[in-house]
């Protein structure tokens, strides 16, 4: 078994490689990837126009960005003077290549423009669970050697394992690799998935449905109550691409924008009725909270009901119709009220 | 005036006199954050903090404010006033850069014949008790942007930690008022002065981020249209966090919250920040600054542009909040640095 | 709003409901014709189609204070707009599993068909949904509105 410091070095040399070979060719004008971040823990997104500058991208465990953000829609430095879409190539991990499948599913993006660089995703570290166990101890350097996470502050070292500390959500992650799709073949390059096999496990979502109803709205209400509304977790969201958001509506104005505690928690919940069949887990909404908010379980809620009653993994299909955008005459109605 | 020196055991004491009058305010842990909040017990503060992640603007200028509450009656309307604006309220803990900050806001909600009264009011009623900052993060740049770890120029009192005890000065005249009820504080000695010297010169050198902010503003003056904002915008996400966190920023909306069932309702103010897409929308639909690079662009020449040409100050207090917390890593320092290199690219092309 | 008499009464839940124009409205309209009786705690909006409804009425209905929520539509097949309600059955049942995990009782919205001849199944089910919702209470958790 290889360590996570090695396979990063791998991943991070084949992404030079792929990318290099593409610019040289001339088989995209750009590629977006994630450069060295100048604080610890944090990556930042960047676009490479040229092959000289192919060093500047980087893979580690904090690359935590869903980077089909950036072409849904296109960012306006990814367009040419005409307004058409660039050729881009995009390095995906499984739940970029995820989010690009189901933004063509539900015809956002037109996959001919873009080259999918499929890297197999070995997890990204949660940057907040981390900051909030050191409080007020400031970490100045960190580095990843084998499989462990080195912090360095002011007056103290620590190891911490890796693995333990990733989003929970990587660590229940089945599409490491954008999934290999034979009407995809044509613009992948890189590692891709096999994602016939995949079997999910949802015994963390039974767990807490198992708790009564007062004890999850109590978790729920801990959880969202030092939310500031700043709105990242929807702008991070690669699937938020609406022109107004149902919040920023004026007429009528459904929705009060102060942050009573109401108030957010029916932010948070008509966002996840609006993301069930979307949201590809890429769980970057809680990687960018500032308050440190961890939405993991909300998400796996939304994966789980889709699996559930629609048989349906969302972003592994471009040709599948989400659940939302189709019914059955037989679907399941079993939560309608009926005469004994 | 001269020093004095409280010790830490003597904290609560210190705390259940000023608790008397006024609403003693302080840094706590909440969740895993360090915020601003009324302090029941004063056990609860976390003082080696190194920055709040709400800043303590927060306090007389909250996320959602009441402006006012009225209430019909057949044919008569009441109208209440927000009831704690008298409200008498320390901060303690405050780190300079944030009592900077006060300062900042305080230039905007009174500018020419326009004041906001409530925020005056708030500010008048608060007393600030700030501590010198002894270990900035790498993300700090208090310097370049003319504070430092250990200004105490906006502060009412200035502690500096000293280990087991804080020393005590007090800055303005309300400070020196507040500190007569404190004739119980033991004078400091040299030794201890001299030691609040060394933390000082420490805590400047720790600051490593040295940026020209004189050129960036000269720059920024002529490059309203220049390439480099599609750059700096480019891979921003349009959030609120960096203004959300900023203590300068004070950008805000009003909005009227209504109650149908009860006819009556309240006219509140929120934060608002460039940020977003409804930030200076108009009416007719047109927005003035329609996309990221417009928005970011805003971020920037506010405060490193208008603030100095509208008021002399730089509308940055170096606090790096933005930094830490920007979640694509989009640092203010890169920008500004990028700002500063224009110039240069300029000047070796006419060479 | 209706001025509640100042005496003490048992308390009775308030209860929100949308009908559809086409089956429930007239299902319900002929609860009334017929005279059947049912316990007056529902307030009703009549709406084109319970494909009309966006999750987001209910969520906000709950917030404004109502203790319950209730929609109505045809029944499968029979949607005026041929598939108005599926589209909403697919919407209402993952709003119901997510309010149940979010922490709020599923009591709290009720889902139903009734077509314009069931005036006795509807006088029925909305005695069982004013039931239902007495039972649990009123809406205090999940609701933004000041008394």
């Amino acid at each position: 078994m290889i360590s996570i410091q090695e396979k990063n070095n791998q991943i991070e040399k084949s992404i030079h490689d792929k990318a290099d070979k593409l610019l040289r060719e001339d088989q995209v004008d750009a590629v977006i990837g994630y450069s060295k971040g100048t604080i610890p823990m944090r990556s930042c997104p960047v676009v490479i126009r040229n092959e000289k500058d192919v060093d500047a991208l980087i893979w580690n465990n904090f690359c935590s960005i869903n980077l089909a953000k950036y072409l849904a829609p296109y960012i306006p430095t990814l367009k040419d003077e005409e307004g058409k879409n660039l050729r881009v190539g995009i390095i995906s991990k499984g739940c970029v290549g995820r989010a690009l499948i189901h933004l063509a599913a539900e015809n956002q993006i037109d996959l001919e423009n873009i080259t999918i660089i499929g890297i197999p995703c070995n997890g990204i570290i949660n940057r907040s669970r981390i900051l909030k166990e050191f409080g007020v101890e400031e970490i100045l350097k960190t580095s990843i050697v084998e499989n462990e996470l080195i912090l360095k502050g002011k007056s103290f070292e620590k190891k911490l394992p890796i693995e333990e500390y990733l989003n929970e959500l990587c660590k229940k992650c089945k599409v490491k690799s954008p999934p290999s799709l034979s009407s995809l073949s044509e613009i992948c390059v890189g590692e891709l998935q096999d994602i016939s096999t995949i079997e999910d496990d949802f015994a963390d979502i039974s767990e807490f449905e198992s708790k009564t109803t007062e004890e999850r709205w109590a978790h729920i209400e801990d959880l969202l109550s030092s939310c500031i509304r700043c709105y990242a977790c929807r702008e991070i969201c690669p699937m938020c691409y609406c022109q107004l958001c149902f919040v920023d509506q004026k007429l009528p104005r459904w929705f009060g924008k102060t942050t009573e505690l109401t108030e957010i928690i029916l932010y948070h919940l008509v966002r996840a009725t609006h993301l069930t069949g979307r949201c590809v887990a890429c769980g970057a909404c809680s990687s960018v909270c500032p308050m440190g908010i961890d939405l993991h379980l909300i998400t796996r809620k939304l994966e789980h009901i889709v699996k559930d009653r629609f048989d349906f993994t969302s972003g592994l299909d471009p040709e599948t119709p989400p659940p939302m955008h189709q019914f059955k005459m037989d679907d399941k109605q079993e939560f309608m009220l009926e005469e004994e | 005036m001269e020093k004095k020196l409280l010790l830490k055991d003597q904290l609560s004491e210190f705390y259940n006199i000023l608790e008397e009058t006024y609403n003693f305010y302080g840094p706590i842990e909440e969740k895993g954050n360090i915020i601003f909040r009324k302090i029941k017990n004063p056990e609860d503060m976390v003082l080696d903090y190194s920055n709040s992640k709400i800043p303590p603007k927060n306090v007389v200028f909250p996320q959602n404010e009441i402006l006012f509450e009225y209430k019909m009656n057949d044919d008569k309307i009441e109208i209440e006033e927000p009831k704690d604006i008298e409200e008498k309220k320390v901060i303690f803990g405050i780190r300079p850069c944030d009592a900077n900050s006060f300062y900042l806001m305080k230039s905007f909600f009174k500018f020419g014949e326009y004041e906001d009264t409530i925020f005056l009011r708030k500010r008048e009623n608060t007393i600030l008790i700030g501590i010198g900052c002894n270990n900035p993060r790498q993300t700090c740049f208090c310097t370049s942007v003319g504070g430092h770890p250990f200004n105490k120029e906006d502060m009412d009192i200035f502690l500096v930690d000293l280990g087991d005890k804080y020393s005590v000065e007090s800055i303005s005249e309300k400070g020196k008022t507040l500190l007569e009820k404190f004739s119980w504080l033991i004078d400091a000695r040299p030794s201890d002065i001299e030691m609040a010297n060394e933390l000082k010169v420490k805590a400047e050198n720790i600051i490593s981020t040295k940026l020209d902010i004189e050129i960036t503003i000269k720059i920024l003056k002529n490059n309203f249209n220049h390439p480099i904002w599609n750059e700096i915008s480019e891979n921003c996400i349009g959030c609120g966090s960096c203004a959300y966190l900023c203590p300068t920023c004070h950008c805000f909306d009003v909005i009227d919250e209504e109650d149908h069932y009860n006819n009556s309702g309240k006219r509140i103010r929120i934060w608002d920040t460039c940020q977003f897409k409804l930030y200076t929308l108009e009416t007719s639909g047109h927005n003035p600054r329609p996309s990221k690079v417009e928005r970011c662009r805003n971020r920037i020449l506010h405060k490193f542009s208008y603030y100095p040409s509208n008021y002399g100050l730089i509308g940055c207090v170096g606090c790096g909040r933005c930094v830490n917390w920007c979640p694509v890593n989009n640092d203010l320092r890169v920008i500004l640095n990028k700002i500063c290199e224009i110039e240069r690219k300029e000047e070796s092309i006419i060479a | 709003m209706i001025k509640e008499s100042k005496e003490k009464r048992e308390w009775e839940p308030k209860i929100i409901a949308f009908l559809c124009n086409w089956c429930s409205y007239a299902g319900a309209d002929l609860a009334g014709v017929s005279r059947l009786k049912y316990p007056p705690t529902i307030r009703i909006v009549r709406v084109p189609c319970s494909g009309r409804i966006n999750p987001f009425f209910i969520l906000k209905s709950l917030t404004d204070g109502w203790d319950g929520v209730l929609v109505s539509g045809c029944h499968p097949g029979d949607c005026h707009y041929i598939s108005g309600n599926l589209v909403a059955r697919r919407r209402f049942a993952i709003l119901k599993d997510l309010i149940t995990f979010f922490g709020i009782h599923p009591d709290r919205v009720h889902f139903m068909w009734v077509s314009a001849a069931e005036g006795e199944r509807f006088a029925t089910l909305i005695k069982k949904v004013s039931k239902k919702v007495k039972k649990i209470g009123p809406n205090t958790k999940f609701n933004n509105s000041r008394e």
